[in-house]
């Protein structure tokens, strides 16, 4: 069987059953999916599928011939990164990193089809991605800033309306 | 200072972004054996037989170590700061917690690891387990470790931690009334999205080379190289990208478990827990008792405390002694108490190993004191701005344990927080300040407790 993951075709020798985070990661070696529960319950996992973000450590791959994979490599690189990358990286909302490549996946394919900036629908479109850095305000206003089409100027990265200045520093 | 108050891109904001962060699991070695744990089915047994011939003559399985395989058994976190050891590395004569690692097997893929491990033959003597710290000492209670049921080489080879401070007796018979408070915060699992997970790589000049997602390099470094008995210049870790820990990972789980399957396979070996070894085995922030009885004027001063604590250190102490040691300095929290008597307890029970978590020591005894202030001006129908101003840690005050303060932030945190909740505070409320007491701030029982900012 084969799979098109992030534009180039490659037959693939796992079984049938393998999931497709296996896959990825150990057959093709494309690490940015993570195993974080292999369970389907933290979505550090996530790629896209035809489009559609989902848990790549419940998809067995021989489910998925032909298919056409996008994982964050496939997104933008470092000298043209992608509207939600941007955006991630101009509002501090990757912390530590390990569950970015989901968020950002889960991200992009709620701006592709048309997602707004309203806080309650981004928060529904990335219900069940767990973060333990950030406690999700910098990744909300990320995807808002993503979806409302504002542009980055990352040498200064600007300050997000969520970040306060308790401590009086200018 | 170009930076301070700047919006600076982060460093590795952009390897996040596009997938590039090399965490450990993410480094790929050729010929890398799977690790899997064979781990305690059951919170507290003896060991009477255990077999793992079964496991090393299956095939695919290139390395199974137990207690027999680790130089030095034995070695404390703490080992360094005097603190003496208690944990053997894999479980010998007896199993303290559920999920304690009592054999490790390397083989060529998950399945047979996993197989390998379902083969090995135990043979317990199931024994009671002590689960509760209030029970630790009842007469009747199970003694579950070597030391009893609580730890007993603080200084001076006290079993506890102990502070006296001014003259409590004073306070309570000068005191209007007694409030008491009783605070018990549970365990709390870090829950980092990387599990634990280690890379060992043995080298052809004989050095080993480890993965580490640790947050304590030189901690582990340390650790490893005492268990394995090796100079450090045999060790070379690798390490500083961590898919979040929060404290769990200050803990050396994995790298010399893995460090000795790599010697005894001669191959690279990895070992990434599971979700569920990583909430059931892996170390939590600890379960806490607190128990406080301040003595209170009507008008809101606080002339002394008593308090009791018990610190939930799970089967071995590890971190704990240094975790209490912190909480006991910041029993009476961000505020000024002249008269005191703190007595803490390490206690040990069948749970896992408690180990730091943001705030180590301190978070609990901040929630107590916190909640016990606001009971206190409940009982006295004062405001709980006011009460926590007046008594508030101001500059030439004393902690606990002595220190003078010279920069204390209380009285602008509270204003702080009045104005972000948006509270009208009193005028003599906004103007007070961080400097020394003085009129009516200065009552007299607080001035034998006064330090001379200067010296310290």
């Amino acid at each position: 069987m084969n799979l098109t993951v992030n534009g180039v075709e490659h037959d693939v020798a796992s079984a049938p059953l393998t999931s497709l985070l296996d896959v990825l990661r150990e057959e093709l070696g494309i690490t940015s999916p993570k195993a974080g529960c292999e369970q389907g319950g933290c979505g550090a996992c996530t790629v896209l599928v035809d489009g559609e973000a989902r848990r790549s450590c419940l998809l067995p791959v021989g489910a998925l011939d032909g298919a056409e994979v996008t994982t964050v490599e496939g997104l933008g690189t470092p000298e043209r990164l992608s509207t939600v990358q941007l955006a991630f990286t101009h509002h501090y909302a990757a912390q530590c990193g390990f569950c970015t490549s989901g968020m950002l996946l889960a991200a992009h394919a709620y701006v592709e089809h048309g997602g707004s900036d309203d806080r309650a629908e981004i928060t529904e479109a990335l219900g069940g991605h767990v973060c333990r850095c950030t406690g999700y305000v910098k990744i909300i206003e990320a995807v808002a800033a993503a979806a409302r089409g504002d542009s980055f100027d990352l040498e200064t990265t600007a300050a997000s309306p969520g970040m306060t200045n308790i401590g009086g520093v200018r | 200072m170009k930076a301070v108050g700047a919006r600076l891109p982060r460093y590795d904001g952009v390897e996040h972004v596009t997938g590039r962060t090399t965490f450990v699991d993410d480094v790929r070695v050729p010929g890398t054996l799977w690790v899997k744990a064979l781990r305690s089915p059951v919170h507290r047994a003896d060991v009477k037989g255990l077999d793992t011939s079964p496991a090393e003559s299956m095939k695919g399985v290139h390395a199974v170590i137990t207690w027999r395989d680790v130089p030095l058994l034995e070695y404390g976190h703490l080992s360094a700061l005097g603190i003496p050891a208690d944990e053997p590395l894999l479980a010998k004569d007896d199993l303290r917690y559920k999920g304690q690692p009592i054999a490790l097997v390397a083989a060529e893929d998950e399945e047979t690891a996993q197989a390998a491990v379902e083969a090995i033959v135990l043979d317990l003597d199931e024994q009671e387990p002590l689960l509760d710290i209030r029970r630790a000492f009842d007469a009747d209670a199970p003694v579950i470790h070597q030391w009893g049921n609580w730890y007993p080489h603080f200084e001076a080879e006290m079993d506890r931690r102990q502070i006296r401070k001014g003259d409590v007796d004073w306070a309570f018979e000068h005191a209007d009334t007694v409030v008491q408070g009783v605070y018990r915060p549970a365990a709390i699992e870090h829950v980092p999205l990387e599990t634990q997970v280690c890379l060992v790589v043995p080298e052809a000049n004989g050095r080993l080379t480890i993965y580490s997602c640790t947050q304590a390099l030189y901690f582990s470094l340390g650790v490893v190289a005492a268990h394995l008995q090796v100079p450090l210049n045999k060790l070379k870790l690798v390490g500083g990208t961590v898919g979040g820990g929060f404290g769990g990972k200050v803990d050396t789980a994995t790298e010399t478990m893995c460090s000795l399957l790599a010697l005894k396979s001669g191959r690279p070996v990895k070992w990434r827990w599971t979700r569920e070894e990583e909430f059931l085995c892996s170390s939590t922030r600890a379960p806490w008792h607190m128990e406080i009885a301040d003595a209170v004027t009507k008008d809101g001063w606080i002339l002394g405390r008593k308090m009791l604590t018990l610190h939930d250190s799970g089967a071995y102490a590890r971190f704990s002694p240094y975790g209490l040691t912190k909480h006991s300095f910041h029993h009476t929290g961000a505020y000024t108490i002249p008269n005191l008597s703190f007595d803490g307890y390490v206690v040990f029970t069948n749970r896992v190993p408690t180990t730091a978590m943001r705030g180590f020591g301190v978070t609990s005894v901040s929630f107590a004191t916190e909640t016990h202030m606001s009971r206190i001006a409940e009982v006295l129908g004062l405001d709980p701005y006011e009460i926590r101003l007046k008594n508030a840690n101001r500059i030439g005050d004393t902690s606990p344990n002595g220190v003078v303060y010279t920069d204390p932030s209380t009285v602008p945190t509270i204003q702080a927080i009045a104005d972000a909740m948006g509270r009208e505070l009193p005028a003599d409320h906004r103007t007070m300040s961080r400097q020394p007491r003085e009129g009516s701030l200065l009552p007299e029982h607080l001035v034998a407790q006064l330090g001379n900012p200067e010296e310290h």
